[in-house]
């Protein structure tokens, strides 16, 4: 496969209204087919690089591009490219309570493609494919608002999934799961790499991410990326991991002395 | 007498109490009954012509056969006629009563005196046209608060939302209104929500200044919350491609059963008009 970049952001800057900042120069490459993900202590700005790749916020300063072409606000107003854009890159929130928004449940998950005007029958067709997959059928009558917080993240992805995009976004898409659904969501993500689509992931769930990704990048409380490697490379990297909060050191008592060391939530060895 | 444009606001503001009332129980909604199984368009029109019907008509026999109708329609609709006079008599029209009472006496319905009496200085006269038409403002009321809950409780709340946009409301006051039905229930949801984490952590002894605090603080917190989260529910829509106008998977489609009922319910509209209106 060639290696063509989907993403590139050149020394982005972001913060909220001015005055709270939440990227403080990123760049990254994503090439096409690549399994990204992005981990970092809570507050680190996970969640804002991802909605800055799904351009639904602008950089301050650097610059983002998607196949060389610049996401810019006023590029956005121009249907055509924004059209070709949403059907490009999904989006699963952090927060499902935000993305769905429809009467009930099937609405929400054919939202994106009836927007998309996509035909009627394929999107029946996925929308039980999916349902079935994800076991949420019994769900599909009900009212989004009214499940538990685990059907909600079902369903968002189930709404993201139905665009079948090119990249797929997931912030914390396991986070809440039962293991059995959060083996599924991965099961779905795998044969979604291997059919060549793009996959970045946001995290803090360190038993997923060697399955999830071929690059992964530490952002630092600093709100900047302070390392990126591949998975072993990463997680084998403790040093760095207790610097941004992702292993704390266990310390229990063996008879008389207090022992302690790192304790990875990777490996369950006690 | 009444002025129609009073009775209307006092019918509209009655009905959206209801409305509110009956949005979060799908129950009945759901129960296999007739009126269930109308198509909600029909069912719409249906409605609203009864409504309107209750406006123009002045014969007091008449409007009680209408009274009735939506009696029967609800029994034949798997509701139970307790549970449905109880919502329809006991709150809205004890509204409408207290519009109704000064009309009955001569200074706003001048006529024959049936029952006079003096309070204080002021002298008061019952008058047979005040009884009258005080009636027929009650039975009218309870006509259009009957068809306005059975339509509402008998329908699930995201098909009235879709027959509005059919009737050709505006696509932005439609979409508003659906907001609003999840922002009610998110705000239900929040203060229970933080009314219980109150309780976990403080107990339900709260001093009462102290209690005032939390609402106050949870009040002004609550506005936030919901201006961030109207931002984040437009993202999410703008994310899956959101243009400004939304689409049904399923079509709406008409059967006979429909047509059966819009062809009964002209023809008895006929009927109740034209011995209705003209006194
Ligand atoms: N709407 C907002 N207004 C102001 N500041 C915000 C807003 N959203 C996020 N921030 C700030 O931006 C920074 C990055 O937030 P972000 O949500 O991207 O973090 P995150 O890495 O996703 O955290 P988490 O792991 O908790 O999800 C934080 O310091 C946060 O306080
Ligand atoms: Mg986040």
């Amino acid at each position: 496969m060639a290696e063509e970049t989907v993403f590139r952001l050149e020394d982005v800057y972001f913060s909220y209204l001015g005055r709270y900042p939440a990227l403080c120069g990123i760049s990254l490459d994503i090439k096409r087919g690549e399994k990204i993900s992005v981990i970092g202590a809570n507050g680190c700005g996970k969640s804002s690089l991802l909605h800055i790749l799904d351009g639904l916020i602008f950089p301050d300063s650097g610059k983002i591009s998607l196949c060389s072409k610049e996401l810019k606000e006023d590029a956005f107003e121009d249907m055509a490219f924004s059209s070709d854009f949403r059907k490009k890159v999904g989006f699963v929130f952090q927060n499902s309570e935000v993305q769905l928004f429809c009467p009930t449940v099937k609405e929400d998950i054919v939202f994106g493609p009836l927007q998309m005007g996509k035909v009627k029958t394929e999107i029946k067709r996925r929308l039980d494919e999916l349902a079935f997959v994800l076991n949420i059928e019994e769900l599909l009558e009900r009212s989004p608002h009214q499940l538990s917080i685990g059907e909600k993240r079902k369903v968002a992805i189930a709404s993201v999934l139905i665009i079948d995009p090119e990249v797929i976004i997931m912030d914390e898409p396991t986070a809440g799961l039962d293991p059995l659904t959060t083996r599924h969501i991965i099961d779905l993500l795998t044969e979604a790499s291997r059919s060549g689509k793009t996959i970045i992931t946001a995290t803090h769930d360190l038993h997923i991410v060697e399955e999830i990704s071929d690059t992964v990048y530490v952002v630092s409380r600093e709100k900047k990326i302070v390392g990126s490697g591949s998975p072993e490379r990463i997680l084998a990297d403790t040093q760095l991991l207790k610097e941004n909060n992702l292993v704390h050191i266990h310390s229990h008592k063996h008879r008389d002395a207090t022992h302690a060391h790192p304790h990875l939530h990777i490996d369950h060895h006690h | 007498m009444f002025k129609n444009n009073n009775f209307i606001e006092r019918s509209i503001k009655g009905a959206l109490i209801f409305l509110k009332q009956a949005v979060f129980a799908d129950e009945y909604a759901l129960k296999k009954g007739f009126l269930q199984s109308l198509d909600p368009r029909i069912k719409a029109a249906t409605f609203f012509l009864f409504i309107l019907q209750a406006l123009f008509i002045k014969n007091l026999f008449v409007l009680s056969c209408l009274y009735l109708l939506s009696l029967s329609l609800a029994c034949f609709s798997r509701i139970s006629p307790g549970f449905f006079i109880w919502r329809t008599w006991v709150f809205i029209p004890l509204f409408s009563l207290f519009i109704a009472i000064p009309a009955l006496f001569s200074n706003f319905s001048p006529g024959e005196t049936m029952v006079s009496f003096k309070v204080g200085a002021l002298s008061l006269f019952i008058t047979r046209q005040g009884i009258a038409g005080a009636l027929l403002f009650v039975v009218r009321v309870a006509v259009s608060v009957s068809f306005t809950v059975l339509l509402s409780i008998t329908t699930r709340h995201f098909e009235l939302l879709r027959v509005l946009r059919i009737f050709k409301i505006p696509q932005i006051f439609v979409m508003t209104l659906g907001m609003c039905y999840r922002y009610v229930f998110l705000f239900v949801e929040i203060i229970e929500n933080t009314y219980l984490a109150i309780k976990s952590r403080a107990g339900t002894n709260i001093h009462y200044k102290k209690g005032q605090r939390i609402v106050a603080w949870n009040i002004a917190y609550l506005w936030q919350r919901s201006y961030k989260l109207n931002e984040e529910v437009y993202k999410a829509m703008l994310s899956r491609g959101y243009k400004g106008d939304t689409f049904m998977l399923d079509e709406l489609k008409f059967k006979a059963r429909d047509w059966f009922w819009l062809v009964f319910v002209l023809s008895i509209s006929v009927i109740f008009l034209a011995t209705g209106v003209k006194i």
